[in-house]
């Protein structure tokens, strides 16, 4: 394979690795935007947190990554159920700025207590598949990398399966789209809201984990991750699941190729601008959702 | 089964009512507070004053799921199916039941409803206003409900529909169901239902059996303006 050619497709191998660390966040923050309808600005920071927890339990038990991920997620879950209780509860009345806001709010103070807790500096967490490269040949792929790959394809089906095809989904979707009728109904529309969150949040720890590894955590390091699974989202359809994985990819191997060739700077700038044109040409995204079909 | 004990819904106004079997429509124009007082008896609205009793017990601090679960159905006005579920969805989602019995409920629906069997597949938004209404009847009816509260099921419906939509609820009171249906098609919800209600500003007009109210002054009088009568 000619040399141009193989750097050509390790960028885009990296950019794939890269795209499906955006896509887990985007599925996060799909999960609560089809459960309520609103915008969760802080899944970047529980992602955040989740990588703080996989550092911590890494600590206490040293133990495989792969080990780590279910208590990860459950501790998560649980603090999923608090972020509902302070952020969506108190706003589900008010208009959707109101949760939105509750949200940036929360984000921010959740920085602000890791950043007094555990300092500004970088922390890595557990390796998920151990450490190294893994040969395709010509090309290279990094363990973690593989890790990320392999969860953004298992989650994503679990959760395409989780609302499509089940009854949680079912209700969830129908409470999404119209609350007083879905409750009027007979449908628990605050108890599946806040199992949203919990799986939500549980989905954001297994992302904490998977990123420690390779990418380190910081306390900042979930407003990179929200502002591209936001684009994600918001090219891709918004709600639409296929379409947040979709985004999230194309965005990851456009900064991959592009930082590749020019730099990350480059890549970022034209990253934005190449989003605002393609939201001038298709304001709906990529997979519009038909009045209100989501997931 | 469903008591009103001087439930106000608009100021000033109260309404006892003591629903009994069969079908009763809920009679006034525009502005009566029929809508109001269906969804205080759903629990989405708060009654100014009095009570509302299901089977002797003040539901006042129930929430509506918990009415639904205690046998109160409801179809809204305007149909409110979930757009971009499928027709199976829409019915199978509220029936918080095992599978066996959302079974038997769904082939129970269907045998009432056999249009939307040909549709299972379907986006709810892409039938027709009639379909969408019966999808609304239907998926109440999956709750399995001993009272259904309808609200002006008949609007933006054809006439041939409206006979149809009657006819079905004609056929549901006769196998048990008991139904309250606020109504702007005055003659042709005193045609099928066993008792009226005539509501305006909030207050009861008058009360009776069909037959009574088709010839009460108070029901012209309160529908004048109303713009349908038939």
């Amino acid at each position: 394979m000619p040399a141009e050619l193989l750097t050509f497709a390790q960028l885009v191998l990296n950019g794939l690795a890269l795209g499906a660390a955006y896509a887990l966040v985007a599925l996060g923050f799909v999960l609560v935007l089809n459960a309520t309808g609103a915008v969760n600005f802080a899944q970047g920071d529980m992602v955040m947190l989740g990588g703080y927890a996989a550092v911590a339990l890494a600590r206490a038990l040293p133990v495989p990554g792969l080990l780590l991920l279910p208590l990860v997620m459950a501790a998560m879950a649980g603090f999923g159920l608090l972020f509902s209780a302070l952020a969506w509860r108190p706003f589900r009345h008010r208009p959707p700025i109101f949760g939105l806001l509750a949200t940036v709010a929360l984000g921010l103070a959740l920085q602000e207590a890791m950043n007094a807790l555990e300092g500004a500096g970088p922390q890595a967490g557990p390796a998920l598949l151990g450490v190294g490269e893994i040969r395709l040949g010509p090309l290279g792929l990094s363990r973690a990398s593989l890790g990320i790959l392999l969860a953004c394809l298992g989650l994503g089906l679990a959760q395409g399966w989780l609302l499509g095809r089940t009854q949680f989904g079912r209700r969830l979707r129908a409470s999404a789209q119209d609350p007083v009728t879905a409750r009027a109904l007979g449908i628990p529309v605050d108890r599946l809201i806040a199992v949203s969150f919990m799986l939500a949040a549980a989905l954001a720890g297994a992302v904490g984990l998977l990123l420690s590894g390779p990418y380190f955590v910081t306390p900042t390091s979930g407003t990179d991750l929200i502002l591209r699974a936001y684009i994600a989202v918001a090219i891709g359809g918004w709600g639409s699941l296929r379409g947040a994985v979709v985004g999230a990819l194309l965005i990851a191997l456009f900064e991959s190729v592009v930082a590749g060739y020019a730099s990350s700077v480059a890549a970022t700038a034209a990253l934005y601008g190449a989003v605002l044109l393609l939201l001038m040409v298709r304001p709906s995204g990529l997979f519009p959702a038909p009045l209100g079909r989501r997931a | 089964m469903l008591r009103l004990d001087r439930v106000g819904i608009l100021r000033g106004g109260a309404v006892d009512v003591d629903l009994a079997a069969g079908i009763t429509a809920l009679l006034g124009p525009n502005g009566a507070g029929k809508t109001e007082l269906l969804e205080a008896v759903m629990g989405l609205r708060r009654p100014l004053a009095g009570s509302i009793y299901l089977d002797g017990a003040d539901i006042a601090r129930w929430t509506p799921e918990r009415r639904s679960r205690a046998g109160i159905g409801w179809c809204p006005e305007g149909r409110r199916i979930f757009p971009g579920l499928s027709v199976m969805e829409n019915l199978e989602l509220v029936a918080t039941v095992g599978r066996m019995e959302r079974r038997r409920r769904l082939d129970r629906v269907l045998g009432y409803l056999p249009a939307l069997a040909d549709k299972r597949g379907a986006a709810a938004w892409t039938l027709s206003g009639g379909q969408q209404q019966m999808l609304a009847i239907g998926r109440a009816l999956m709750t399995a409900p001993r009272i259904l509260l309808l609200d002006e099921p008949s609007r933006g419906l054809a006439p041939v529909l409206v006979a149809d939509l009657f006819a079905l609820l004609r056929m549901l009171a006769d196998d048990g169901l008991t139904i309250l249906l606020a109504e702007q098609a005055v003659a042709a919800a005193l045609n099928i239902a066993d008792r009226g209600l005539v509501l305006e500003h909030g207050r009861l007009q008058a009360s009776g059996t069909a037959a009574e109210i088709r010839t009460h002054a108070a029901l012209e009088r309160s529908l004048l303006g109303a713009g349908r009568y038939s």
